[in-house]
């Protein structure tokens, strides 16, 4: 059972952080909206769409507001790390089963 | 939107090749063809290398050379979640079912279903799904080649559906899953450099810092595009349940569309399988973020150039994108690219048809029928559902990226849901299996009549009853995280309320986890179906809250 273990416990991991990077990471900007958008008055001319205040970017990373930059680096660099690393773990775990 | 006004003779001499080539690689690889398997899983002889250059191919379809590029154009945020969640939904693919599939040695998901099931209803009700989402994902892709053609030749979306569709249909026929194979690596070879070269040559033209790597080279206009359009960046405009909605729909749907998992019944071993998908999403990510830099590129280019584009001609932009900017040569280069990348998904969308009808229909209805026999009917039905899904192509959608999502949504509900349960909780049964296949098929297949075909509002929808939430930009992509749940729940129910799987049915979960002993306590506990069922609620309330917050 301890090699059972093992494979639920690293799956389960692997996967909270690939459903983070894959839909969730998106939602918290919206609820923790605060922490990566200042909230302004909206120039006259945009009152129409988004109302009398709006929100602007506030951190930027290599020209990338903070929160997109993170979306792509985790969903691209950082799926295809945590990937990577479930298949060393599975591939030991597979020569264990075989022994 | 015009066509260029005169026969783009260096497009249309690339463009002709890359068909020619194809068909020559299914002539090739039909040497290795003598069985059935040889036709249907390559005789589960790929390796990680081959596969997870052909899985690019099918993930990088003609929605991402165009429909994707329209998307980012709108300016919606969505568009960023999508890739988001459709790069993130490969290693969900691979961590909840790849390898286990291979191990389970079917050729079909469909076969996968009614094996782990004994079903033979399962069977043909997982037949009816995959076809329905199939033709659905055809029809885009189909009438992005008929988008190509138009833009190429001046002649109606219509010619190059016929004679992308039956380029197709011959070398699928020809070479069986061989030539699909090799088809599509070459294909994701073409698509890659078509892609990335031009895009950093339009960078450069922009004056974008950093273009000799486009995923990163388009940071420098984000400013501009602000001032523009300010609301381009925001995750605020829809409820955030909307993300998780579209994260939900590629996740399971990925794992529920037959020809994404097909891929993996073709592969030697499990290892291989795991592989060749890390490759994949690598490249996938690669070839999407420079997607992204063609979107941002045009949205900067637009604003600065004072150059206005209807929004039913943003499908055709990345090619006024790099004529205008990068020269006719290169506009040969990505219309080249845009032809293998359309070909490719066709390609494994008509094996997947082909297979489910001779192998899984047919097979199931007749099963005395000899493996020669059916190799024989295989050809003929290959080439029989090619030319009925240019028919049906005929009426394409407006949206190609809107099909792809309708058949992702309802993959995930119909499909993906019992080969999850099925492979990683042996108490799933087949009546939960069922339960949670119709329940999910029709939850997402009945909107789509209303809204997708139809073309009604989806907040005034009759079915379901939370249609009122489906408000705001693609508010219906909302759906899944009804349909998902639901099938969720009523499989995990239904299989805790009737008699568990027979013990030979059980084993296979732990065969498919590599285990050479049998042990029922493994993957039999508790945790998972309670977790799953306080989940599945959470997201259904959670669409329910914030209504007054979000614009309608």
């Amino acid at each position: 059972m301890k090699a059972y273990k093992l494979e639920i416990r690293v799956t389960t991991i692997c996967l909270i952080l690939v459903c983070l990077t894959g839909g969730f990471l998106s939602s918290f900007f919206v609820i923790l909206n605060e922490s990566f958008f200042s909230k302004v008055a909206t120039p006259a001319h945009l009152v129409q769409y988004y109302g009398e205040s709006m929100f602007v970017v506030q951190k930027y990373v290599m020209g990338f507001p903070l929160h997109y930059f993170l979306l792509i680096v985790f969903s691209w660099i950082g799926v295809s790390l945590i990937g990577a690393i479930w298949c060393l773990v599975m591939d030991k775990l597979e020569d264990q089963q075989r022994t | 939107m015009e066509p260029r006004g005169e026969v783009f003779v260096l497009g249309l001499i690339l463009s002709l090749a890359v068909l020619l080539i194809s068909v020559l690689i299914s002539v090739w690889a039909r040497r290795f063809t003598r069985s059935l398997g040889d036709y249907y899983v390559a005789g589960r002889s790929i390796g990680a290398l081959n596969n997870g250059l052909a899985m690019v191919s099918l993930a990088l379809s003609l929605t991402t050379f165009i429909g994707l590029t329209a998307l980012i154009i709108e300016g919606v945020y969505i568009a960023v979640a999508v890739y988001a969640a459709f790069t993130a939904s490969f290693i969900g693919l691979m961590i909840l079912a790849a390898p286990y599939l291979r191990r389970h040695k079917s050729f079909t998901t469909m076969a996968f279903i009614s094996e782990r099931y004994d079903s033979k209803t399962l069977r043909i009700m997982s037949v009816i799904v995959m076809l329905v989402v199939s033709v659905l994902y055809l029809a885009g892709n189909l009438k992005g080649i008929g988008i190509v053609f138009y833009y190429l030749l001046g002649v109606p979306e219509i010619w190059g559906i016929i004679v992308g569709g039956l380029v197709v249909t011959l070398y699928v026929t020809l070479g069986g899953m061989y030539g699909v194979t090799y088809n599509q690596t070459f294909q994701t070879i073409v698509l890659i450099f078509c892609m990335m070269f031009p895009v950093a040559v339009v960078l450069k033209t922009l004056g974008a810092a950093g273009w000799a790597f486009p995923p990163l080279g388009y940071g420098n206009m984000v400013t501009l595009m602000e001032t523009v359009k300010p609301h381009y960046f925001w995750p605020m405009l829809v409820h955030p349940v909307t993300y998780i909605a579209i994260f939900l729909g590629s996740f399971f749907g990925i794992i529920g569309l037959p020809h994404f998992v097909m891929r993996f019944f073709t592969v030697r071993d499990a290892r291989e399988a795991r592989w060749s998908t890390v490759l994949c999403v690598f490249l996938v990510g690669l070839v999407n973020t420079t997607v992204y830099a063609t979107g941002f590129a045009a949205v900067y280019y637009m604003n600065t150039s004072g150059i206005t584009i209807p929004a039913a001609a943003y499908d055709y932009m990345v090619f006024l994108l790099v004529e205008q900017l990068a020269g006719q040569g290169w506009l040969a280069i990505v219309v080249a690219g845009a032809v293998a990348a359309g070909l490719s998904t066709v390609a494994g969308l008509l094996m997947i048809m082909g297979a489910g009808l001779i192998h899984d229909l047919y097979g199931a209805i007749k099963p005395a029928v000899d493996d020669e026999k059916k190799l024989r009917l295989s050809y003929a039905a290959m080439f029989i559902v090619g030319i009925l899904v240019i028919v049906f192509s005929l009426n394409p959608p407006q949206f190609i990226l809107e099909a792809i999502m309708w058949s992702f949504g309802i993959a995930a509900g119909g499909l993906g849901v019992p080969i999850v349960l099925g492979i990683w909780w042996k108490r799933t049964n087949k009546y939960g299996a069922a339960a949670g296949m119709i329940a999910g098929f029709l939850l997402c297949f009945i909107p789509w009549l209303m809204i997708g075909y139809l073309g009604m509002n989806p907040v005034e929808i009759p079915f379901p009853f939370f249609a009122k939430y489906f408000y705001g930009p693609l508010g219906w992509i909302k759906i899944t995280a009804i349909g998902v749940p639901v099938s969720f729940i009523l499989t995990v129910l239904v299989s805790w309320l009737t008699p568990p799987p027979p013990e030979a049915l059980q084993r296979q979960v732990d065969e498919m986890h590599g285990w050479q002993d049998y042990e029922p306590k493994r993957y039999n506990g508790k945790g998972l179906p309670i977790t799953i069922i306080v989940l599945a609620v959470v997201v259904m309330w959670f669409m329910t809250t914030l209504y007054d917050v979000f614009p309608k």
